[in-house]
């Protein structure tokens, strides 16, 4: 199945108004005119190709005032693309939802006609605009009664066919039907590649099967009370907040190119209204691809490799994974914390695994300041002893050893080498404090480490592991599934300071702001996104091992942001 | 059931609907919200057309950031230097406030004129760690910033020190609200301005104090 953008229908959104059942698949196709609308929206770009500009009338003595253009200008800034804006905390800082129906909607509606989403920045109590009146407030700053709007609110300069091409885009953000909402089921996906780890697979799905299983043994009851009391106009749309989870399970197989018509296939047989958790191996790519050309949030897949693409909107991750320790060790080797420093670098890494993408960024990073750096790829199908064995071996006197590896590699590294300096590894591929070195690599080992150190998570990690353990579910990869059950109550709780407002949209805008109240962070010291930030943990350490023998790790290098 | 412990701290909906964090277990919590608030004219407090201004003092924490070129600095050495400081908590990913605020120093660097090296203007991020001195430089060109306006990180725990200092911490980044603060000297008091500070309020300001011609 296809959906339709947002702003795919703003030429005929008129018609669409008033049909709240409409659903993304149903809306009119594209149109010149919707394009321009969500361009000066979204970018900022006028229909000739023009900056969008707009002038706070603050300032003035500058010569009239701050002006701001282009990007800058662009509406998504503030009232976001969902179109339901937002509040401050200290509610001194209130955005006002611009999506069409909260716009035009009639004043003294009956209660029971009301089905728009509550939004608390929501003006309820002033004129419904006509187009004229909203064209007044985006060129002159009046609102539809005749005050002055918001400080922030730029007057903008916008001629008549851009305006109505923007009126009828802010027409067509319908946000009163999304797929996979029922009024008693919130429908969700699970994704898992086929080259994900076995183990960890079942691991996450454990987790994810036992919170949902738990969420609808105990749900909150929709509250009769409320239901028929008709109280506030958004009644209708709170009632109903606490809906069954149901989780769809998205196994692809085969190769990669054939991920995406697989995953269209399960969309349409399974509308769900996001994607929760996940697993990939090395390539994640055509996942995240797919989720962002359907809006389809991707929330928190355990991934080694993610699409780094700021600008993208739909899938947030805990962290760049491997990406992350590349910047890691390679601030590492610029600056050592002990030895001489380093001259030279020999990487090794298996063909085709996430150790590929983390290889690369390190050559590029490291590059810049001048170190030598070789590779070593060890192809993909030979023996764990041999194929590292070789690749050692061309190890030259001097270098730092980066080893991109798994624990059958790790375990297969043989005697440390003679003259070994500085090893460099990935904790994340190799099992963190758990990797299996054979005896006399412990002492020179500096690994990548993004997570926070295990005395410091100790609390935070405690409560998912007590909850397992109350629940038989077996600890097969810890961290795997200590982020799948972050994943599961960061969702729970966005939801649950939603009210009942079920807009893709809104629930990534809802977890960027309130990520950063989170405090049971699991291995994380603490998370945070924000509008164009889709990683919420952004450093590391690098550690070493504290004794020759046992699994304890000590810092080598403070928590770094590459 | 998740524990207590678990939910986010604070938050806005939290602060909004005065709930505790027990309350936040609550089917009740989005029904509160309607129950309690026909007053939605609260929800639309309308910033005052210039910022609030009053006089406050503060006792500048020891800390070291990291300043956009990359150098560490204590900030108390760099507040410090016998200029007149106009100081204010941004972050590069912010689409809304510190446009606003960034936008304002901005103008006000160019109407100080040649007096400009009098004042010494100070953003400090308050999402240091996504804000890499990389991205602080970045983020100083687009404003047209120049070597009087200078831009600072650190670690988490330093910005949230000097966010208490200062009393503009609000809980999260994404509700940070619009907040300048100038001093015209060391020793002297602190002007707070709650809200968008104007260019012209600036300017008066320091005009006033240290006759800036």
């Amino acid at each position: 199945m296809k959906t339709w953008r947002a702003g795919a229908c703003a030429a005929l959104a008129v018609a669409c108004l008033g049909f709240s059942s409409v659903a993304r698949a149903d809306a009119p196709p594209s149109s010149k005119q919707a394009a321009v609308g969500e361009a000066i929206y979204r970018n900022g770009v006028l229909a000739s190709g023009a900056p969008l500009e707009g002038q706070r009338e603050r300032g003035a003595g500058l010569g009239g005032g701050l002006v701001t253009k282009g990007a800058d200008a662009a509406c998504v800034n503030c009232h976001l693309r969902s179109g339901l804006g937002s509040i401050s905390n200290d509610r001194r800082v209130s955005i006002p939802p611009v999506a069409g129906q909260y716009l035009f909607q009639p004043r003294n509606m009956k209660a029971s006609d009301h089905d728009l989403p509550y939004v608390e920045n929501v003006k309820a109590d002033r004129e419904p605009y006509t187009d004229a009146t909203l064209a007044r407030a985006i060129r002159e700053g009046i609102d539809s009664d005749g005050k002055p709007l918001g400080t922030l609110m730029p007057r903008f300069a916008l001629d008549d066919a851009d305006m109505s091409a923007l009126i009828a885009y802010l027409k067509s953000l319908d946000r009163r039907k999304e797929p996979g909402v029922t009024d008693t089921v919130l429908h969700f996906a699970t994704i898992i590649t086929p080259d994900a780890d076995p183990v960890k697979r079942r691991g996450m799905l454990d987790v994810l099967n036992r919170y949902i299983a738990d969420k609808n043994a105990f749900p909150f009851s929709p509250t009769p009370h409320l239901r028929s009391s008709g109280k506030g106009i958004y009644s209708k749309s709170l009632y109903m907040a606490n809906r069954h989870w149901q989780l769809h399970v998205w196994e692809l197989t085969g190769p990669a190119d054939t991920w995406d018509a697989q995953l269209e296939d399960h969309l349409a047989k399974e509308p769900v209204f996001a994607v929760l958790s996940g697993l990939g191996g090395s390539n994640w790519a055509p996942v995240h691809a797919f989720c962002e050309r359907e809006q389809l949030p991707c929330l928190f897949p355990n991934v080694e490799v993610p699409v780094v693409a700021d600008r993208d909107f739909y899938t947030l991750y805990f962290s760049k994974g491997v990406l992350l320790e590349a910047g890691l060790i390679a601030k590492s080797i610029a600056e050592p914390d002990s030895g001489p420093p380093v001259r030279s670098v020999l990487q090794v890494y298996r063909e085709g695994d996430s150790g590929e993408a983390a290889a690369h960024a390190l050559a590029a990073a490291v590059g810049r300041s001048g170190i030598a750096v070789r590779s070593e790829a060890i192809a993909a199908a030979s023996e764990p002893g041999k194929g590292v064995a070789q690749a050692l071996q061309k190890a030259m006197k001097g270098d730092a050893l980066v080893l991109w590896l798994r624990p059958n590699d790790i375990a297969a590294l043989g005697a440390a080498p003679a003259e070994a300096g500085t090893v460099y590894m990935s904790g994340l591929m190799g099992g963190l404090e758990q990797a299996p070195l054979p005896e006399g690599w412990r002492s020179h080992i500096r690994m990548a480490y993004p997570f926070d150190l295990p005395d410091a998570r100790v609390v935070r990690v405690d409560f998912p592991l007590g909850w397992f353990s109350f629940r038989h579910i077996p600890v097969v990869a810890e961290q795997v599934q200590v982020d799948t059950y972050l994943a599961c109550g960061l969702l729970a709780e966005t939801l649950s300071h939603s009210a009942d407002t079920f807009v893709r949209e809104y629930l990534v805008e809802r977890m960027e702001e309130l990520l950063e109240h989170r405090y049971l962070t699991g291995y994380y010291p603490r998370l945070a996104l924000a509008e164009w930030q889709r990683f919420a943990s952004k450093g590391g350490y690098v550690v070493r091992f504290a004794d020759p023998a046992g699994n304890r790790l000590v810092a080598a290098r403070e928590w770094t942001v590459p | 059931m998740p524990a207590v412990a678990q939910f986010f701290r604070g938050g806005r909906s939290l602060a909004a609907l005065g709930a505790t964090l027990g309350m936040a277990l609550s089917p009740m919590t989005p029904a509160r919200a309607v129950d309690s608030g026909g007053a939605y004219a609260q929800h639309h407090v309308q910033l005052p057309d210039a910022a609030g201004r009053s006089i406050a003092a503060y006792a500048l924490p020891r800390v070291q950031l990291v300043r956009a070129d990359g150098k560490r600095v204590l900030l108390a050495d760099e507040l410090n230097d016998g200029r007149a400081v106009v100081l204010d908590f941004v972050y590069t990913t912010c689409t809304s406030v510190c446009p606003l605020s960034s936008q304002t120093f901005a103008a006000l660097q160019d109407k100080l004129g040649i007096e400009r090296d009098r004042v010494h203007l100070v953003s400090i991020s308050i999402d240091p760690e996504q804000d890499t001195p990389d991205r602080l430089q970045e983020y100083a060109r687009h404003f047209d910033a120049g070597p009087q306006w200078q831009f600072y990180t650190g670690t988490a725990e330093a910005s949230l020190r000097v966010q208490q200092a200062f009393r503009a911490y609000s809980g999260d980044k994404m509700s940070h609200p619009p907040l300048t603060l100038l001093r015209v000297a060391p020793g002297k008091p602190w002007v707070r301005f709650d809200g968008f500070a104007t260019v012209d309020q600036l300017l008066h300001e320091l005009q006033n104090q240290v006759a800036v011609q």
